[in-house]
Formats: structure tokens, C-alpha cells, sequence
């Protein structure tokens, strides 16, 4: 646990008066109050280190025994003394976020108790919650439960089919307890879609490269190629060049909570020539090549 | 009446600490819309989150009124252009899948 220098967070001397405080805290929380630099976690440390700072040095008593005992807080004797008088005083204010304290360093709690003092009594929605699953492009294809822990939590969610890389959705209520009989914030869900080997996706559209051999390219035939849907036969049409492109309808994508909708699937031709030939299909080629 | 998706405005500021001559001075800042019901006036549940961060904005960092419009716009800015960064990054990881 390391001392926290509050001071130095909000730019100020041992001097400074409640004003300057005020003054400083203010400025500061402005440029790094959470709903002025949405998802950025940096500026949230930032606002958390500023309110603690806050909390102590404009509290007369607070900023007293930090003057007292700040640098000295291993004594903590007297510290666990000054934190039982505080628990039973109780009280919880309306803070950002709803009053939580969560977030107060060790440091904080140690001294002060994880209590805040008094102030208004409003009722705040919980805190929203953030968090992150992680899928491969596969498991996106289709609508599947997911456990996510949260906070300690175990949450059950339907993770629909389609969903995008990026996309955020929200589970209402799920987030922190509001305070003082407020609602609960909400759990905000970003999903992560990893990229897969095979397919490469565009929207609700798949992107397949499909290895073809010159033969079936020259002459034409068929090829077995994979979709997420299972495997099917795709008719190859004579003399197909290398590069080219066929579309299969609805072998894409599922729409994103438009069932039974798919993108298409688009699969790419990579002619290969053949190697290691014999001599006699060294010949065949070169009388072709004559013809 | 109130249900699920209607808060009384008396009970809004009850809850919330807020005199209702703070609600009626949002909504003539455009920041919120009211429904009114019979003789009653009601907020909508979906703009809570706003009208808290409005709040936290006011009393927290003391911002008037035209400050938060003008945070407001911003917000809406950066909330759009982060959702065009998510589209394009993924048209991008298209071609390159390692991003």
C-alpha cells in the first residue's frame, strides 16, 4: 500500500486554502469528470484520484490527520482507531456514480474507512458497469447463452446470432446498486469478434478463398466448398479464371436479430497450377501451348 | 398514472434532489422532453442516464445550462464518430486481419 500524496494530485501546497482547493479540485474535475471523457478508463483513475483527494483536504477534520499521519500511515494503530469511529458514524453521500466508494485506494480506506461523510442524501442510479466477451467469428454465427462474471456476479445473457465486432449492448439493470433506494445502473456488453482463418467478413456478408484446381478451371466441373452452414457443391463454369468470384445467396452472415435473414457468401477462385509434372504431361502442355 | 416507462416529475426531483423549476429550465433548453398526461407531467424512464449526467454535470462542475447544451452536442459528436471508427475498423480488418 503506498502513500498517497493528495496534494500533489490536485497541484496544490500544504498551504493552500479552501478555496484553492475548491479552485483546483473544480478545474481538474472537469477536465477528467467520466461523463466529459466517456470511455476512457485514464480519465476515470484520473477523476477517482481527484475525488479522493477532494474528499480529504476539504474535510477539515480528514485533511487534519492526513497532515497529522499521512506519510506515517503504517502506524496503524492509531489509523484502525480513527477508522472504527468512523464506521459507526456511517453516511453515505451522493458522489458520481452514486456514492460508491469503490474505487478509493487502500491507502484511503485504511485511514478514512470506505464511509464518506455527509452530504446530500439524493437518490443515484447505480454505476454502469462495463465489460468485454470475446468471441471467434464462429461462435457469433449463431444465438448462444454466455456466463459472464460481473463484479462477482454470474450473469446469464443471450448473445444474439450476427453480432458485430465492437457492438455494445446494454443489460438494464445490472449494473452497481443505486444509492439511497435510486435503481441500479446497467451492465454495458462489448463484444470483441476475433477474426477466423477461413472466413473474412464484411458486414453480414463472408468472404471465402476456395483452392481450384486448373483442370476443373479449364474444363469446368464442381467443387465441394465449406460455409459456416455446412459444406455445399458450387458448379465450376469452364475456363474460370483465377480471381474470379461466384455469390452464394444467404450463405453469409445472420442478420443481427433479424432471424432467418443471412448475408451472402462470396468465394474467390485461387487457381493452382500443378507441379512436380512427368514428362509426359511436360509434353501434353507444350503441344497445347502449340495449338 | 405512472408506469414502467413514465416518472412523475414530482417524484423525479423528490428522488433526486432537484427543484421541478430545474426539469422545466431542461426542457426549455431542448436537453430533455416531457410527456404530459392528463394534468400530469412525466419524464421517460430511457432519458434517466441523461438527465443524470446533466445533473452530475450542473452540481458537480457547476456548468450552466448552455454549457451542457454545448457538452451535449459534443458528446453526441464523439458517440457518432466512435461508432464510424467501429465500422471502419472492421471494413479494415477485412483486409487486414491481423488489426
Amino acid at each position: 500500500m503506498a502513500f498517497v500524496d493528495y496534494y500533489q494530485i490536485l497541484g496544490l501546497d500544504k498551504n493552500a486554502d479552501d478555496k484553492a482547493i475548491k479552485n483546483a479540485y473544480r478545474k481538474l474535475a472537469r477536465k477528467y469528470h467520466p461523463d466529459l471523457n466517456p470511455n476512457d478508463k485514464e480519465a476515470q483513475k484520473k477523476f477517482q484520484e481527484l475525488n479522493e483527494a477532494n474528499e480529504v483536504l476539504s474535510d477539515p477534520e480528514k485533511r487534519k490527520k492526513y497532515d497529522k499521519y499521512g506519510k506515517d500511515w503504517q502506524h496503524s494503530e492509531e489509523f484502525e482507531r480513527a477508522r472504527q469511529a468512523r464506521s459507526q458514524a456511517g453516511g453515505q453521500e451522493g458522489q458520481w456514480y452514486g456514492g460508491s466508494s469503490e474505487g478509493f485506494s487502500d491507502f484511503f480506506e485504511s485511514m478514512f474507512g470506505s464511509g464518506f461523510g455527509g452530504g446530500r442524501q439524493a437518490r443515484f442510479r447505480g454505476q454502469d458497469y462495463q465489460a468485454e466477451i470475446h468471441l471467434g467469428l464462429r461462435d457469433a454465427y449463431e444465438t448462444h447463452k454466455q456466463t459472464l462474471t460481473v463484479n462477482g456476479k454470474n450473469i446469464r445473457i443471450t448473445v444474439p446470432a450476427g453480432v458485430e465486432n465492437g457492438q455494445t449492448i446494454k443489460i438494464a439493470g445490472h449494473g452497481g446498486p443505486g444509492s439511497n433506494g435510486g435503481p441500479n445502473g446497467d451492465l454495458y456488453i462489448t463484444f470483441s469478434v476475433g477474426a477466423d482463418e477461413k472466413f473474412r467478413r464484411s458486414g453480414n456478408d463472408l468472404h471465402l478463398k476456395a483452392d481450384l484446381d486448373l483442370y476443373t478451371a479449364v474444363l469446368g466441373g464442381e467443387l465441394v466448398v465449406e460455409t459456416l452452414s455446412g459444406k455445399v457443391k458450387l458448379p465450376v463454369k469452364p475456363e474460370t479464371q483465377n480471381g474470379s468470384v461466384v455469390r452464394l445467396k444467404g450463405k453469409g452472415f445472420p442478420v443481427y436479430k433479424q432471424d432467418g435473414q443471412f448475408g451472402d457468401l462470396y468465394v474467390t477462385f485461387d487457381v493452382k497450377i500443378p507441379t512436380n509434372l512427368t514428362d509426359r504431361q511436360k509434353e501434353l502442355f507444350t503441344e497445347l501451348s502449340k495449338s | 398514472m405512472e408506469n414502467d416507462q413514465l416518472i412523475a416529475i414530482e417524484v423525479f426531483c423528490a428522488s433526486y434532489d432537484v427543484e421541478y423549476a430545474f426539469v422545466e429550465s431542461l426542457q426549455e433548453h431542448d436537453l430533455i422532453e416531457t410527456v404530459i398526461v392528463g394534468d400530469a407531467r412525466f419524464l421517460q424512464v430511457p432519458q434517466l442516464n441523461r438527465i443524470e449526467r446533466i445533473i452530475r454535470l450542473h452540481h458537480e462542475l457547476d456548468i450552466n445550462l448552455e454549457g451542457i447544451e454545448a457538452i451535449q452536442g459534443l458528446l453526441s459528436r464523439i458517440e457518432h464518430l466512435d461508432r464510424e471508427i467501429a465500422t471502419l475498423r472492421n471494413r479494415l480488418q477485412f483486409y487486414e486481419p491481423g488489426l
